[in-house]
């Protein structure tokens, strides 16, 4: 397999990192302080591209495979610092657009695809709730079908997206006997009677992609909002959460590029005991560890994406990304605040806030040892 | 990701491209032209500008370092090829900062011209332009017979920007090929660059404790006042 980006791809993403320079003018410091955002940015991402890039054309979207599109998300994760506002983008595109591009209508592809793609539609997702997480098929939101209509009643938590959300995809059982054979997904407009933004969370990092937990009190869905099939539902979350775990920490990889390029700078100009500290072997070995982890995460991400244009599934290898990706991220975050000493520390710095971001990743879209979990299991133990 | 700055549209061309588009999608216009002199390499930025919305491109394949008055006879054979009824362009390029080229192709091609300009409206069905100058006396207001040339100042408007579907359906349109031998033009270079030297560092200013303080040393020290 060939890594080498065609001239139409590097086209395509050196534009990503330009807008993403250019156009992306938050002040990441001060929304992250106040929990804000950045509604203009995302609107900026949407009439540039980036929410409909693996939509197909004929749905506004920009109908890149998977691996243009980690790539031009990796570049987004290079040129802007706000994890959370892509965060946001990346929960959307995996949760929302992309279920809906496999397993909906022709009607509901029509009816949300054009505006999710140029960034008029917020999509959420809901599947978490208060007593199901990793084993996330047991949940307890019902759906009862009545006539041309299906009623649905529970609670949902950590719905990222959830207090700006325009479209929900909700996930819920129509027979708890069934198991995982009951649950089924749902397509909910906002403004649905029934449907409750209950309570905005507040995270350690990612502050600035806005999270609700949502109640749902007989709220009525028209069927036709059923996504995929009556108790297709873990198929379809099933499906959803490869990609997403494949395509997640694209901007990830971006984050660690630009880390290592900020520590090679800082390292050469900061000077101690008469010599820059990149002399030192202590910080050297930690930026050379930094490379390490950016090219093995680069190339799991992109083995991944390959993989699923050659129309294979990947889910080993998006579990292996997610896992890898996560674990590093984190790592070269904590290299970077330990080569910066104490300014490292300092909010200014925004190192100490990318660490809170990355921190998440182990958890979110499956925890490290749910993934763990996976691999094992496909290893046949 | 090398951090290399990327070469750009000259800004003020760039003003020029969205003032054409905003013409045309009034209806005051029926066609768009871009015309750039420059080597193959400047074809990413003829692709942003079609993505823009140039109904078609032509570059004229020249590598060399053109002076103004090199480029504005290049510009004087493709407007007689094209026949626009407005030349547009930007008041000068942000890298040489002549500000030349407008004032000698108008002159070249004996039509009336608008500089520095920061507001364009059409009078008498389209056969005059009226236009608003940036002076540094002031907004100056002229009406000029079309067809002219008109350059374009910082606050004539702001360019929008390229989506990614814009630009991925500009990678397939064409773009024209020109030389100056099929242009009949032969240039030669009137200018050369002396020397090229850094600009002299400021140094450091200094703090006064009043307005009186700051008045003195500009009528006896300085002698500015």
């Amino acid at each position: 397999m060939d890594f080498t980006w065609s001239k139409e791809q590097t086209e395509l993403l050196d534009a990503v990192q330009r807008f993403a320079s250019q156009r992306l003018k938050a002040n990441v410091i001060e929304s992250d302080r106040n929990d804000c955002f950045n509604l203009e940015d995302w609107k900026a991402c949407g009439q540039f591209g980036i929410q409909g890039l693996p939509a197909p054309v004929e749905y506004g979207g920009l109908g890149m495979d998977a691996l243009t599109t980690v790539g031009a998300l990796e570049r987004l994760g290079y040129a802007c610092k706000d994890n959370g506002l892509l965060f946001s983008i990346n929960a959307h595109l995996w949760t929302v657009v992309m279920p809906l591009i496999t397993a909906g209508t022709e009607q509901q592809k029509r009816k949300y695809l054009p505006g999710l793609c140029n960034g008029t539609l917020i999509g959420a997702n809901a599947m978490s709730e208060p007593n199901s997480g990793s084993d996330a098929f047991s949940l307890s939101t019902t759906a009862q079908k009545a006539g041309a209509k299906y009623v649905l009643n529970g609670s949902k938590t950590f719905v990222t997206n959830g207090p700006v959300g325009d479209l929900f995809a909700v996930y819920a059982t129509v027979d708890k006997s069934k198991g995982a054979h009951g649950v089924s997904g749902f397509l909910v407009e906002r403004n649905t009677p029934g449907l409750v933004i209950a309570r905005k969370l507040e995270k350690m990092g990612l502050r600035t992609s806005p999270m609700a937990e949502l109640y749902l009190e007989d709220c009525e869905v028209p069927a036709e909002n059923l996504l995929g099939t009556e108790g297709g539902g873990s198929f379809l979350f099933t499906r959803s959460m490869t990609w997403e775990r494949g395509c997640i920490l694209a901007s990830a990889v971006g984050s660690m590029q630009r880390l290592l390029e900020t520590c090679v700078r800082y390292a050469n100009t900061r000077k101690q005991f008469g010599q820059p500290i990149g002399k030192f072997q202590h910080v050297a070995g930690k930026i050379v560890d930094m490379k390490l982890r950016l090219e093995t995460c680069r190339l799991l991400l992109y083995r991944g994406a390959w993989l699923r244009t050659q129309g294979k599934s990947g889910f080993l290898e998006a579990s292996l990304a997610k896992l890898h990706i996560s674990d590093c991220w984190v790592k070269t975050c904590e290299d970077a605040l330990q080569i910066h000493g104490g300014y490292g520390y300092m909010v200014e710095y925004e190192i100490e806030r990318e660490l809170r971001d990355a921190l998440g990743s182990r958890l979110y879209s499956g925890t490290s040892e749910i993934q763990r979990n996976l691999i094992a299991s496909l290893l046949g133990l | 990701m090398s951090e290399a700055r990327p070469w750009i549209i000259n800004p003020f061309d760039e003003i020029a491209i969205e003032e054409a588009l905003r013409i045309r999608e009034r209806g005051e216009a029926r066609e768009v032209v871009g015309v750039t002199i420059a080597p193959s390499a400047a074809e990413e930025q003829i692709r942003a500008a079609l993505a823009m919305g140039l109904d078609r491109a032509l570059r004229v394949d020249d590598r060399r370092e053109l002076d103004p008055y090199a480029v504005a006879r290049i510009l004087l054979a493709v407007v007689r090829q094209e026949k626009p009824d407005l030349v547009l362009m930007g008041k000068q390029a942000v890298d040489d900062d002549a500000n030349q080229v407008g004032q000698m192709l108008a002159g070249l091609l004996n039509w009336p011209q608008a500089t520095f300009v920061s507001k364009i409206e059409f009078l008498n069905g389209g056969q005059r332009a009226q236009c608003t100058r940036e002076t540094d006396r002031g907004l100056e207001v002229i009406a000029v017979n079309l067809p002219a040339v008109v350059t374009t100042d910082l606050r004539l408007n702001e360019p929008r920007y390229v989506s990614l579907p814009g630009l991925m359906k500009a990678r397939r349109r064409p773009i024209e090929l020109l030389t100056c031998q099929q242009l009949a033009v032969e240039v030669q270079p009137r200018t050369t660059v002396a020397a090229t030297s850094p600009a002299p560092r400021r140094s450091a200013g200094l703090k006064v404790e009043s307005v009186e303080d700051l008045l003195v040393r500009l009528r006896q020290h300085e002698k500015v006042l």
